[in-house]
């Protein structure tokens, strides 16, 4: 089968305008996919990467209901649980409010390091620390009552380094100076699963407990939420637990596995991954339409060429494979430039998305599926016109005026 | 002079809006090797079709049309593309020029259906377009030349694979006088001296008289032949 390739390539030349639009709009949809693909796979990673073994406990009105600290007595009493932390957001700022976003809990440090020791790494103890730098880190904790671990991307961002004294301004506990809270970095670390993140900051709960306590607020502090390490096997039994301990009051409790309460955090979102992936799969089908179009109309408008070809002698099939050949080339191009824009880009996008998504991550696999819907459009949008092409008699087909 | 192009009883009608038209009703024609043949008749005669079904771009409803000894009605389909490319070479009344193609790659276009090497099938479009005069516009977009030069590129196309038929279909149609006896004078060059069997729809009786032969059709039946001066 003898292609006229020489055709197919001035015919892309010669219609640069529309074909320029057609890769644009292939690589604009795979900038697209990319990019939710990849957020709806950065939510489920939190979901899919916590642990079956830890629950975490909030009030039974909202998450932003405190509960009380003598609960943790009572809980740490329930069958099944092994271990656990308060876990209570500061949402405090460095300098600025708009200087990036980034977490901060106050917990029980030697009990938060001992329950997530298969879900991060330390990357740096305190200074002098050597050796066991998990164990380091949780003696300077309980030596120091400022202190603080941090993770790396944080610990980037600002420019910190461990032995820094770094201040924060916190809105929901102001400091009862009025200024800010001091925090001294005994320690950096990284993520070892999609379950946390690089950005958090963890300090003592004692610290806010006992300074904001001393100032002028109204009520005592509690804690948002408690994490809790059980039994393997007994979560169930334990949330159970924990509930029914507080089914009278004072406050009531909702007690999750890690998993569904992480699940329920994305839920909050409105659920996003379906609101995502409507948007992306509207946007993917428009760019399908526009690119079926573009090779309905390039078929269109070579209805006499084809006679002609057909009168010199090339068959059906190979005049029918080069708009094949020229619809997957523009698709292909459109995907592969879409690939080459996230690639450059996604520095970019992580950065930009690290306050809210800080494991966002386009992985390879998704630049792949990328490149392969692009392939698909190309292929799929090329077929109609290229069987009417091949169906042409060439009588039929030289009489066209078109 | 054996046949070289035979038509046996060749039937073929057209429905169009629910009505039957007979373009060839069981025609039978003989032409000769090396004939340049002219068919001349009103609208609707037959005469394209003549020329579609002698050149594989249509088949009979019924009859057989025998080119070199082939049965074209007995080809497969799937063959007769590779016939025609081998076979016949098309000149229309419109040039049918490929118009993002130059001039050169329109003739090079169907030597890509040859076994040839590249190397033979430039020497070979450059060979075709010197006959036809046009060497130095082989750079020449379709819209970048005359109607006159546009067609010597059709003619040098439908040479260029060396086939042993040429089809024209009005090739003079849309050209002025002058340019049109140029165009002729170069279909009588490849019919005397490169032997090309030429057949040519015209509707202008002074081109037909340069044919060695006029065949006059209507109703698809032949009504007459004439001999012209083959010159």
């Amino acid at each position: 089968m003898s292609v006229p390739f020489l055709q197919v390539r001035r015919q892309l030349r010669a219609h640069w305008f529309r074909n320029l639009l057609t890769v644009g709009a292939v690589s604009l949809a795979v900038l697209l996919f990319a990019f939710l693909v990849s957020l709806i796979r950065t939510l489920d990673a939190q979901v899919e990467d916590s642990s079956g073994e830890r629950v975490v406990v909030q009030s039974a009105v909202s998450l932003f209901v405190d509960l009380p600290l003598d609960y943790q007595t009572k809980i740490e009493s329930v069958p099944g649980v092994m271990e656990l932390t308060k876990w209570q957001w500061f949402g405090a700022y460095h300098k600025d409010p708009n200087s990036g976003f980034f977490p901060q809990f106050a917990v029980d440090p030697d009990r938060m390091l001992r329950m997530y020791e298969a879900d991060i790494e330390i990357e740096e103890g305190p200074p002098g620390a050597s050796g066991d730098l998990r164990a380091a880190v949780a003696r300077a904790m309980a030596e120091e009552k400022r202190a603080a671990l941090v993770g790396v991307k944080t610990m980037e961002k600002f420019g910190w380094k461990v032995g820094d004294t770094v201040q924060l301004i916190c809105t929901i506990f102001p400091h009862p100076s009025g200024g800010a809270w001091d925090f001294n970095i005994v320690g950096s670390y990284s993520k070892k699963k999609d379950n946390v993140d690089d950005q958090t900051m963890f300090f003592r709960f004692d610290y806010l407990e006992d300074t904001f306590s001393g100032g002028d607020a109204a009520e005592a502090v509690g804690t948002g939420t408690y994490f809790v390490q059980t039994a393997p096997g007994a979560s169930a039994a334990v949330i159970d637990g924990i509930d029914a301990l507080f089914a009278n009051g004072p406050q009531r409790t909702r007690t999750f596995t890690e998993a569904a309460f992480q699940q329920g955090f994305v839920s909050m979102l409105g659920n996003l991954p379906l609101f995502l992936g409507t948007i992306g799969g509207a946007v993917l089908f428009a760019v399908f339409f526009s690119v079926v179009n573009a090779m309905l109309i390039a078929g269109r408008q070579r209805i006499r060429e084809t006679g002609i070809l057909k009168a010199l002698g090339f068959s059906d099939g190979s005049i029918g494979l080069s708009l094949l050949l020229e619809s997957l080339l523009l698709t292909s191009v459109g995907g592969l430039l879409g690939v080459a824009v996230v690639l450059g880009a996604s520095q970019a996008l992580k950065q930009g998305l690290a306050g809210f998504f800080p494991n966002f991550e386009v992985g390879p696999g998704t630049l792949l599926q990328g490149f392969a819907i692009a392939v698909l459009m190309g292929l799929v949008a090329g077929i109609a016109p290229m069987l009417h092409l091949m169906r042409l008699r060439p009588t039929a087909a030289l009489r066209n005026e078109g | 002079m054996s046949a070289f192009i035979e038509l046996r009883q060749v039937r073929k009608q057209y429905s169009r809006a629910g009505e039957t038209l007979v373009v060839l009703d069981g025609l039978d024609l003989a032409i000769p090797q090396a004939d340049f043949l002219a068919l001349m008749g009103p609208s609707g005669s037959g005469k394209t079709t003549i020329l579609n079904v002698v050149g594989a771009l249509d088949q009979p409803d019924a009859g057989s049309v025998h080119v070199d000894g082939t049965d074209l009605t007995q080809l497969p389909s799937k063959r007769l593309p590779t016939w025609r490319a081998e076979n016949v070479g098309f000149i229309f009344q419109s040039f049918n020029l490929m118009p993002v193609l130059t001039a050169y790659e329109n003739v090079l276009l169907p030597l890509s259906l040859t076994p040839l090497s590249g190397k033979e099938r430039r020497k070979q479009a450059e060979f075709a377009l010197e006959v036809v005069g046009l060497q130095d516009r082989m750079d020449h977009r379709p819209n970048q030349l005359s109607g006159g030069q546009e067609q010597r590129v059709a003619i040098a196309r439908a040479i260029a694979t060396d086939p042993a038929v040429i089809i024209a279909d009005e090739p003079t149609g849309d050209l002025d006088r002058e340019t049109a006896t140029q165009v002729m004078d170069l279909l009588v060059r490849l019919n005397e001296e490169m032997g090309k069997t030429i057949l040519m729809v015209t509707h202008d009786p002074v081109v037909a008289e340069r044919c060695r032969r006029t065949l006059h059709l209507d109703k698809g039946v032949l009504v007459e032949a004439t001999e012209g001066s083959g010159a």
